[in-house]
């Protein structure tokens, strides 16, 4: 198997969806606001 | 000397790139959504300063007006374009932010009792779509596309069961664009709807996530409405978009036995596959709420990235509805779809009013 293929079969099984990259972010901004990064957020 | 085919070589786009490509376009959100926020504050002020009869324009409606206005005249040059279609992405994570302003006992109980309703919706959608697909000799595939359209999540259920059911591109386009004209058409007409018969938050929330079919177009009519509705409609509409991997897999399953799509392998694979995994991240956050996870100012901060990640889902609905390439697509399926949308609309009209005087809310 060339390396190319590897590194494509690698990238795949990394590549998330777009619903999964929108939970991770939100999750993240969630977790830095109960760490307190973010005081307050105005609106 | 013999003729020289050039095969352009395909290079791919580095993440770098790719996340360089959506700043215009995100940027163009912003500040048209930013610029729908202003005018909500200003225009209602000058309107009271100066004695003027003017109702109160939500700040939804003016991101939506002034994207649908750029983009139905000036258009969207094409440096915003992959900007713009990240909405989905803030849409998604804004629902999932929003699970801070819900308690797990809520969902629950809401959720139970809009299950029901959505499971009779879905049924009764993919049925009268079917029958009207016939009814009007549309192609099989297509018909099958506009049922799921309609009946479980819009644009995303379509783009799952095209790839399930190995629809034609054609007919995939000329789905979304039905389903996206209907349901910047629910935006307007659902709110005066529920104003004209006094629908309480609760109903009209329930009405919208039931009867508008795309997320971003439910999300908005609900918040249109008021705050509350806004809520109870992206509930309504994610319990949905949940089933969304059952409807696939049933049509998948049906294609497949008809010999015209490949048969489905692992079937719990193909249901995770398929299920909207935001609606998790919105059950999660809300399951961290309830247990005291966040103090109150933080919820509220969460509330209000939820907010800020909607302001730009509203200016993206506006800027990719185009009216012309709506049109360009043909009236046959936009006729089913009207017809199909104005007998769901009174269909879960009426379940929403039985249940309300069934359940008391």
């Amino acid at each position: 198997m060339s390396a190319e293929v590897v590194a494509r079969k690698t990238e795949s099984r990394w590549k998330l969806s777009l619903d999964t990259w929108a939970v991770v972010v939100a999750l993240l901004l969630a977790l830095l606001v109960r760490a307190g990064v973010f005081k307050h957020i105005p609106w | 000397m013999a003729d020289v085919i050039t095969v352009p070589q395909v290079q791919p786009v580095q993440p770098a790139l790719r996340f360089l490509r959506v700043i215009p376009g995100v940027l163009l959100l912003a500040a048209v959504g930013y610029a729908g926020k202003l005018l909500e504050q200003n225009v209602g002020g000058y309107a009271k300063a100066h004695h003027w009869t003017f109702p109160n324009i939500e700040y939804v409606l003016w991101a939506i007006v002034l994207g649908l206005l750029i983009s139905n005249t000036v258009g969207v040059p094409e440096i915003f374009r992959t900007g713009v279609a990240t909405y989905e992405f803030w849409l998604k994570a804004g629902i999932v932010l929003l699970g801070a302003r819900f308690l797990l006992g809520d969902i629950l109980k809401l959720g139970g009792v809009s299950l029901v309703l959505v499971a009779i919706e879905i049924v009764g959608s993919l049925a009268f779509m079917t029958f009207l697909g016939r009814l009007f000799k549309l192609k099989p595939k297509l018909t099958t596309l506009l049922a799921v359209g309609s009946a479980v999540c819009g644009v995303s259920a379509i783009i799952a069961t095209k790839g399930a059911i190995e629809a034609d591109d054609e007919d995939s386009s000329f789905s979304i664009a039905a389903i996206l004209a209907l349901g910047a058409l629910a935006l307007f007409t659902f709110p005066v709807i529920g104003h004209f018969l006094h629908l309480s938050d609760k109903a009209y929330g329930l009405w919208a996530g039931l009867g508008v079919d795309n997320t971003a177009e439910a999300t908005a009519a609900g918040a249109l409405y008021s705050d509350a509705a806004g809520k109870l409609a992206v509930l309504v509409k994610s319990t949905r978009n949940a089933m969304i991997g059952f409807v696939v897999l049933a049509y998948a399953i049906y294609w497949a036995s008809k010999g015209q799509a490949q048969a489905v392998g692992n079937k719990v694979a193909f249901l995770w596959q398929k299920f909207p995994k935001f609606v998790l991240g919105f059950l999660l956050i809300s399951l961290l709420a309830t247990y005291h996870f966040f103090n109150k100012d933080q919820v509220g901060a969460l509330a209000n990235l939820s907010r800020w990640a909607f302001l730009l889902t509203f200016a993206g609905v506006g800027l990719r509805t185009n009216f012309s390439d709506m049109r360009k697509q043909g009236l046959r399926p936009f006729a089913v779809g009207a017809i199909g949308e104005i007998v769901i609309a009174a269909f879960t009209l009426g379940l929403v009013i039985g249940a309300q005087k069934l359940f008391h809310f």
